[in-house]
């Protein structure tokens, strides 16, 4: 029934997972989903693409392991999606469609999903997939015995059925449209029926893989590399091209960009997007930039300290000048932001000039400070997470600009490990900036955070009722416009009690070298599009 | 002799086993463990989740009693398994360690060699050109970082000359050509900091030396000077520069982190960092008290170097 913020890459905070299936939903009265051709899935069939060849992928941030239900870690989805799929997938342009179902329809009043499975398919160990795997996989992700993240995501159903071998319903104890991002990309598999009853199930994902994806692994090596090879009885005719690829782990920036130069490795999302520029002149390289959903932002602290009072957190946001900070952080690489990622403005972002306590504006935010008694200004705290780049410089340029209002900031940096344990327990000081990356469905990005306890988590310790009450609303409602209605209303509330300030969204930068052909970035971060990848 | 080390074996055990046990409280004290990396954001808000991989982890357990554990497991030969990926923790540690040895051999044995003859170089010719030459490589050599350089060659290795070390590390045994081409670059970015160390030291302990009464009788006696440097003055330094060598061997395995990371290396210094910021306790552990065993033992063959090189000295 509640709605939970998807989980959040190891490195990055916030990952809402479905895709708005409502977009789709809202538009087609009778919630049904009709599935893409075969050779639509994934992309479409380029022209001229060669079976076989390999492909060197270079990574900054290696997964701690390749099991995609039991770790949340960006890095790991990134890798697992090409070998484990769910029953539904989420496209390129943001749009949740069926995958390892063909079809969706739900009953009149909400409440019973109900799937049509894809005929032939096979897990990598050869067995063929039911609707028992599926009932098997759902059911164990969102069961104790799994200790899993999206078992959250699942958090509204009551009970999964078999209707006949290829037909499986979900009943769930209250209206919820995001049960399709609990069964998507992220925090999701299905898996042979049984698989975890056996001791070391989970260690040996890292040594064989059971999902039903166009890669198998073929080796992980623990800080040096993964190597996937092609599923030669993968279920979609003609995917994928590549023989094989290796994710190679590079955690240095400049290495990297060194193994590009080479041709040692063939592809790399770099580590900064402004890395980019010390490839210009460079032989044999060529790059795209993908606006990415995800969103770096500001977020304060409405339960404590120097940003409990209103009037702080709206100087602050008065103060900021968001067009510098993405200056500084990325060079330019990059769009700010209202409320909501890029990626999702068109769709459910609150018209910008619309919003309230919109930088910069230093003269309001004194004079805010001073009617409310702080002729003198405030000092805060600000927290930047090591091992996240463009925090440092944006940070800094903060604080300047802080200044010119009267806020008198300093720097933190912490450890990420202790980072996610003061946010987990709601007590991170002043402002900290965050990174979050999502998929663009409302209610899977503003639910979980913004959301009273205990329906929701409230990160913030924001306590506010009204806008639980509506976010539960557009959780429930069907028609687009009642809901774009309503998340443009909570929008403005969060704009005008400043409980957090989104910045930007960055680029993804994607480098490849000229014998790389078809590859597109997904908009995740993820390396969906290795799949219709082929090479000379 | 047997006593001796009998004695030592003993007492470097008892040595890690006190490590072992600060590398516990430390590492709980850390705020954050395992489970909410896992688990991320939604880990706040499902209990069910964070209780049963916390019991599956054994964290819902006191601090001694995971320790107690742990050490049982020490007790029968296995230090645990990795809680990312169940991979048995002396087999990934063990990996990762050969990887950072032979890093370190390698940079020792080319900065003695480079250091010797530069250092006795420098003594022997006293006060030149030569002298100043070479005593500006040291500072040099000293002052610049070793990632920097080795940072700094790869940039123009791949830029100059298009090349650069292969990726994927293989190991000697499996490849020796391409385990080459790996390790040339790493090594001699460590070799030549630690080459302008061991230049100084050699030719501060030869000038040291040479000043000595038995040096002075010797000369007096009529011994050529080539004769009073080889067998006088050269084997008064060993025992120094052995103990050097030594600190030097630990401060490479030790410090290595960074070059690893320039040049990709999937050493002990890599694994360490990960394993403690993934909050992986028995790969931190096991890790450790490896790498405690390791330089007791280099100090244990150090000590044992002593008495070959030194005739003075017997451990009765």
């Amino acid at each position: 029934m509640t709605n939970r913020t998807p989980a959040s890459r190891r490195h990055l905070l916030i990952r809402p997972l479905a895709v708005a299936l409502t977009l789709l939903l809202a538009l087609a009265p009778a919630f049904a989903q009709e599935s893409q051709p075969l050779d639509q899935l994934y992309g479409a069939e380029p022209e001229g693409a060669q079976q076989g060849g390999e492909v060197v992928v270079g990574i900054v941030y290696e997964p701690p392991a390749l099991d995609p239900v039991h770790q949340q870690a960006d890095a790991t989805t990134a890798i697992t999606v090409l070998m484990y799929q769910g029953l539904a997938y989420t496209d390129w342009d943001g749009t949740i469609r069926p995958m390892l179902a063909t079809s969706w329809s739900a009953s009149e009043d909400g409440l019973t999903w109900t799937f049509d499975l894809r005929e032939g398919v096979t897990f990598h160990n050869g067995d063929e997939l039911t609707a028992a795997d599926v009932k098997y996989s759902y059911d164990y992700i969102r069961s104790e015995d799994c200790g899993c993240a999206g078992s959250v995501y699942l958090n509204a159903v009551e009970s999964i059925e078999v209707i006949d071998d290829f037909t499986v319903a979900f009943h769930l104890a209250s209206r919820n449209s995001a049960i399709l991002a609990g069964v998507a990309d992220k925090l999701t598999a299905v898996f042979p029926e049984g698989y975890f009853d056996n001791e070391g199930a989970q260690a040996r994902l890292n040594q064989t893989s059971v999902g039903t994806g166009p890669f198998m692994l073929d080796e992980f090596r623990p800080n040096q590399s993964i190597r996937l090879v092609r599923n030669p009885n993968y279920w979609q005719p003609g995917a994928p091209y590549l023989d094989a690829i290796t994710f190679v782990s590079v955690p240095d920036g400049n290495s990297l960009l060194n193994g590009l130069r080479t041709g040692q490795i063939d592809l790399a999302q770099l580590a900064r997007p402004q890395d980019v520029a010390q490839l210009e002149g460079v032989n044999g390289v060529s790059y795209q930039e993908q606006t990415s959903w995800v969103q770096k932002s500001l977020d304060l602290q409405a339960g404590g300290g120097a940003t409990e009072d209103l009037a702080v957190r709206q100087a602050i946001s008065l103060a900021v000048d968001k067009q510098e900070i993405l200056q500084a952080a990325v060079q330019g690489y990059g769009q700010v932001i209202g409320l909501i990622p890029a990626g999702m403005q068109e769709r459910w972002g609150a018209p910008l000039d619309e919003l309230p306590m919109q930088g910069p504006n230093p003269e309001r935010a004194r004079q805010i400070l001073t009617d409310a008694g702080y002729p003198d200004g405030v000092e805060v705290q600000i927290t930047t997470i090591i091992g996240f780049d463009w925090m440092t410089p944006a940070a800094e340029t903060l604080v300047s600009q802080l200044a010119e209002a009267g806020i008198r900031a300093t720097i933190r940096r912490q450890d990420l490990g202790v980072w996610i344990d003061n946010w987990g327990a709601r007590s991170f000081v002043d402002v900290t900036l965050n990174d979050w990356g999502t998929v663009p469905d409302p209610s899977l990005l503003l639910d979980a955070h913004f959301q009273m306890e205990p329906v929701g988590n409230d990160f913030r310790n924001w306590n506010n009722e009204e806008a639980t009450e509506l976010l539960a609303q557009a959780k429930q409602a069907t028609d687009y416009d009642e809901r774009y209605a309503l998340y443009v209303e909570v929008q403005k509330m969060m704009a005008e009690d400043a409980i957090t300030i989104p910045l930007f969204s960055s680029s993804i930068i994607a480098v490849e070298r000229d014998r790389v052909n078809n590859y597109v970035q997904h908009p995740s971060g993820w390396y969906h599009g290795l799949i219709r990848t082929w090479v000379e | 002799m047997t006593t001796f080390l009998a004695q030592r074996f003993l007492s470097m055990l008892l040595t890690a086993l006190i490590v072992s046990v600060l590398v516990v409280l430390l590492v709980h004290t850390v705020p954050g463990n395992i489970v909410q990396q896992m688990l991320g954001q939604l880990g706040a808000s499902s209990t069910e989740a964070r209780a049963t991989l916390e019991a599956y982890f054994g964290l819902d357990r006191p601090i001694h009693v995971q320790y107690l554990d742990w050490l049982g497991d020490l007790l029968r030969g296995s230090l645990g398994e990795s809680w990312n990926q169940g991979t048995p923790v002396l087999e990934l540690v063990l990996r990762a360690f050969w990887v950072s040895a032979e890093l370190a051999v390698l940079s020792l044995l080319f900065a003695l060699v480079v250091g010797c003859v530069f250092g006795i170089v420098a003594a022997i010719l006293r006060d030149t050109v030569a002298d100043l030459a070479i005593q500006t490589f040291n500072v040099l050599g000293l002052s610049l970082p070793a990632f920097w350089v080795g940072a700094m060659m790869l940039v123009v290795a791949s830029n100059v000359f298009s090349w650069g070390p292969p990726f994927r590390y293989v190991g000697p045994l499996d490849n020796p050509g391409l385990n080459a081409q790996i390790m040339f670059l790493p090594m001699l970015a460590l070799g030549l900091f630690n080459a302008a160390a061991i230049s100084q030291f050699v030719r501060d302990l030869i000038l040291g030396t040479v000043r000595r009464d038995f040096v002075r009788t010797a000369t007096a006696k009529g011994l050529s000077r080539s004769v009073v440097y080889a067998k006088h003055v050269f084997r008064n330094i060993l025992v120094p520069l052995t103990s050097f060598s030594g600190v030097i061997f630990i401060g490479i395995l030790g410090g290595v982190v960074a070059i690893e990371a320039v040049f990709n290396l999937p050493g002990i210094g890599r694994l360490l960092l990960w394993a403690l910021q993934t909050r992986d306790y028995p790969v931190v552990q096991g890790g450790i008290f490896l790498m405690a065993i390791v330089t007791l033992l280099v100090n244990l063959v150090v000590d044992i170097l002593y008495a070959v090189f030194d005739p003075r000295i017997t451990y009765a």
